[in-house]
């Protein structure tokens, strides 16, 4: 079941502007709506809902995370067979595929290249076909 | 068991219907070009002109798309075919597919045409159809940036819209470039499909198949096709190879060696104008080449492109190269079939037969001429019939260099006659892949099989075409079958005894090998994965149970179903040709056995295969197969 979003939303777009599958329509100061064929429960608009006015799966109010706690996915280059999946399953454009450290290297991997974008949804672990992808760092303190 | 779900969008009413897919059409054909072939032989009318909205068009994912398996990003177009009039698979491996399976739909089926320019775009299994004027006469790239970048795209250039025998479709920067399927979305007013969604692919034991698929892409790469050579130098990294065993065509296909190919190979490639290597989304092996054109990094050539735009017009530039590459894909046309017509007019030309201001060695006019073909202007306009058409006009059908009329690619068959005879029985026409690619056992030295020999070569052809057939319709690229030879031979080299052993035991057992087919799916009732890593993966990703026999049978399957739709559109054995310069001139003058023996080989082929002596399926072999149509 899709998360929803209830009438506390103050419609800030913050959630519509984090949902890695742009799965969140809605104006500004009004209330938001989450497309159920869409959302893949990632949780990141209840991590961002300032109003705790986000629905998870089971009907529970989301917590609002703050950003510095916050996972970022960790890449093990030796498994890592560059094949890209992780890079086209991210809606924020965060991860790239490294450039060759010299003329005939083949040797690249996927590495999050664009750290501030990234919303901690964790498509890309789940996505990686090799489990080569850790959601880490952030823990609670 | 998760049945696929195909959906038929008639353009002509604007409706939208679903178009269920049994269990038993499913297990029988998997997917992607099979099960397409078997859909369009229900679907198209006989004898519908396939330059027209009548004809129809089926593009479908696979079962593996999208299941994180390695290499299976692919997806398929299915129609008649613009160039032969018989059944055409085209083949890509951009985004488009597996967004169109992450939409919720394995496969959408288009018929009629649209009334005006229009686009589809497919949201969450959503369907509409919008007007697309404001997109119509751009170009391949441009009319991309005009959607959402995480959207899949299928598009096509004005080659397209203007109706180029051999107009491609493009998705990203790759390109379903063969038998005309831009051409035949733009006879349907289509410029572009969209699709982007958030549905996963439910794999019937995730543990199990994670653990295997881990294996797989291991066994890719450490192997040294997929694992080294591929990525390293590409595709155009054969050249070399070919070259050496004079299987390189130069100039229209009448030599077999280029004297400046050292200035074109993959090796050069790498050392010189390549960035860096990439991939299609999913894919371990990445073989795709980024060069610089005009200050902008893209996709680079392929071996084909390089082969026909180079040796085989005698053009010795790279640069030159990468441009002519990054412009028949932008304005949506095949660089196979654009090459091989080019090097025909320059034929024409020097014999004096027609003049299109080109010259073999000379770049000039070149560039000018493929956007006129593009574009419909000018004396160039012709050109984008395709050589079949313009040896009608002009003569020179004796060097027009391609079967059923689609354009061979760059491997000459004179000396590697079992790809001859594979180019000839190809069901889409002149193509390597769907000819079984015995280049790759026979010249561009992974094993060395003696390449003038007629013997073995229906007995090897058809083994790899059935396993070309079920590997595409599993969804996987065809690359990764390359790691099926013994990665050690690779390595050894073609001239060392053990690999001439291998080689010299490939042609002995042909018996055995032609007797496969009779027996399966029953010979070979298991998964092994150094014998084809598919079939373990295609079980534990659907359920289905799976042998390799099994898997092979359904790729026998799939071919005999392609020829069944040519017979019925008119095809005969006599389209099983050459032109007469492969079948009847040597390549080399003091050698009269390098010519394309196909007087031998195609009757010993129709046996192996279960045909009459007219190439027709036997009711026998169809009931075999369990194929129940009839013709």
């Amino acid at each position: 079941m899709a998360y929803f979003i209830t009438e506390d939303c103050i419609g800030c777009t913050l959630c519509a502007r984090s949902c890695p599958v742009e799965a969140i329509a809605g104006k500004l100061k009004e209330r938001h709506v989450i497309n159920p064929k869409r959302c893949v429960e990632c949780g990141v608009c209840g991590n961002v809902c300032n109003n705790a006015a986000i629905l998870n799966s089971k009907g529970e109010k989301a917590v609002k995370i703050p950003k510095a706690e916050w996972k970022k996915p960790i890449v093990d280059k030796e498994l890592c067979s560059a094949c890209a999946i992780c890079v086209h399953a991210c809606g924020k454009d965060c991860l790239s595929i490294s450039l060759p450290q010299f003329r005939g290297d083949i040797k690249v991997f996927a590495y999050l290249a664009n750290e501030k974008q990234c919303v901690s949804c964790g498509l890309c672990a789940s996505y990686c076909p090799l489990h080569a992808i850790t959601m880490k760092g952030g823990e609670q303190k | 068991m998760k049945l696929p779900k195909y959906i038929l969008i008639n353009l002509a009413s604007g409706t939208v219907s679903d178009y269920p897919i049994s269990q038993e059409l499913y297990e029988k054909y998997l997917g992607g070009k099979a099960l397409a072939a078997r859909l369009l032989f229900d679907l198209m009318p006989v004898g519908v002109k396939a330059l027209s909205a009548d004809n129809v068009i089926i593009i479908n994912t696979s079962p593996m798309n999208g299941t994180g398996a390695p290499s299976s990003s692919r997806f398929n177009m299915t129609f008649k075919n613009v160039m032969t009039n018989g059944i055409a698979s085209s083949n890509c491996g951009g985004q488009f597919g597996v967004m169109l399976k992450a939409s919720g739909y394995d496969g959408i089926i288009l018929k009629g045409g649209a009334e005006s320019p229009s686009y589809i775009e497919i949201l969450d299994g959503d369907v509409s159809i919008k007007s697309a004027e404001h997109l119509w006469g751009m170009d391949a790239e441009k009319v991309q940036e005009e959607f959402n970048p995480h959207w899949g795209k299928l598009v096509i250039g004005p080659a397209g819209e203007n109706g180029v025998h051999y107009a491609a479709a493009v998705s990203g920067e790759r390109v379903a470039g063969r038998c005309g399927a831009g051409a035949v979305l733009g006879a349907k007013n289509i410029k572009a499909i969209v699709a982007f969604g958030t549905n996963r692919v439910e794999l019937y034991d995730k543990e199990k198949f994670d653990v295997y698929n881990r294996k797989f892409i291991d066994f890719l790469r450490t192997h040294p096709m997929t694992g080294n050579a591929l990525p390293r130098y590409g595709s155009a990294g054969l050249l070399n190879n070919a070259n050496a065993s004079h299987a390189l065509p130069t100039k229209n296909f009448s030599r077999g060696q280029y004297e400046k190919h050292s200035k074109i190979t993959g090796e050069t490639l790498a050392d010189t104008v390549l960035t860096r290597n990439s991939g299609c989304v999913s894919c371990p092996i990445r073989c795709e080449r980024r060069v610089m054109v005009n200050g902008k990094e893209v996709k680079g050539p392929e071996y084909e492109t390089v082969g026909l735009f180079g040796s085989n017009i005698e053009i010795d530039d790279l640069d030159f190269i990468n441009v002519v590459n990054f412009e028949a894909d932008i304005l949506g046309m095949d660089s196979i079939s654009l090459g091989g017509t080019i090097a025909f007019a320059m034929e024409l030309q020097e014999k004096g037969m027609a003049d299109f201001g080109l010259h073999f060695g000379s770049k000039e006019g070149i560039l000018e001429a493929i956007r006129d073909i593009a574009y419909g202007r000018g004396a160039a306009k012709e050109l984008g019939l395709g050589s079949k058409l313009l040896a009608e006009k002009y003569g020179g059908k004796e060097f027009a260099v391609n079967a059923k009329g689609l354009e061979l690619a760059a491997y000459e068959p004179r000396r590697s006659v079992g790809m001859g005879l594979g180019y000839a029985t190809s069901n889409r026409g002149g193509c390597h892949l769907n000819g079984g690619y015995v280049a790759l056992i026979e010249t561009v030295g992974v094993v060395s099989v003696d390449t003038q020999t007629p013997k073995g070569k229906a007995e090897l052809g058809i083994f790899f075409q059935n396993m070309i057939e079920a590997a595409s319709s599993a969804g996987f690229c065809l690359f990764t079958s390359m790691a099926i030879i013994p990665g050690f031979l690779s390595q050894l080299g073609p001239a060392h005894p053990i690999t001439r052993f291998v080689s010299k035991f490939l042609i002995t057992v042909r018996p055995i090998l032609g007797a496969l087919w009779g027996m399966m799916p029953w010979v070979l009732p298991f998964n092994w994965m150094y014998l084809l890593p598919y079939t373990q993966s295609l079980k534990l990703a659907t359920g289905m149970p799976m042998t390799s026999g099994k898997f092979l049978q359904i790729g026998e399957r799939c071919f005999n179903t392609e020829r069944l739709f040519n017979l019925r559109e008119g095809l005969t054995s006599a389209d099983d040709s050459l032109c007469d310069r492969l079948t009847k001139v040597p390549q080399d003058p003091s050698r009269a056995d390098t010519v394309v023996p196909l007087a031998k080989m195609l009757p010993r082929y129709y046996k192996v295969r279960g045909w009459d002596k007219n190439g027709v399926p036997t009711p026998r072999k169809l009931k075999k197969l369990g194929i129940d149509i009839k013709i």
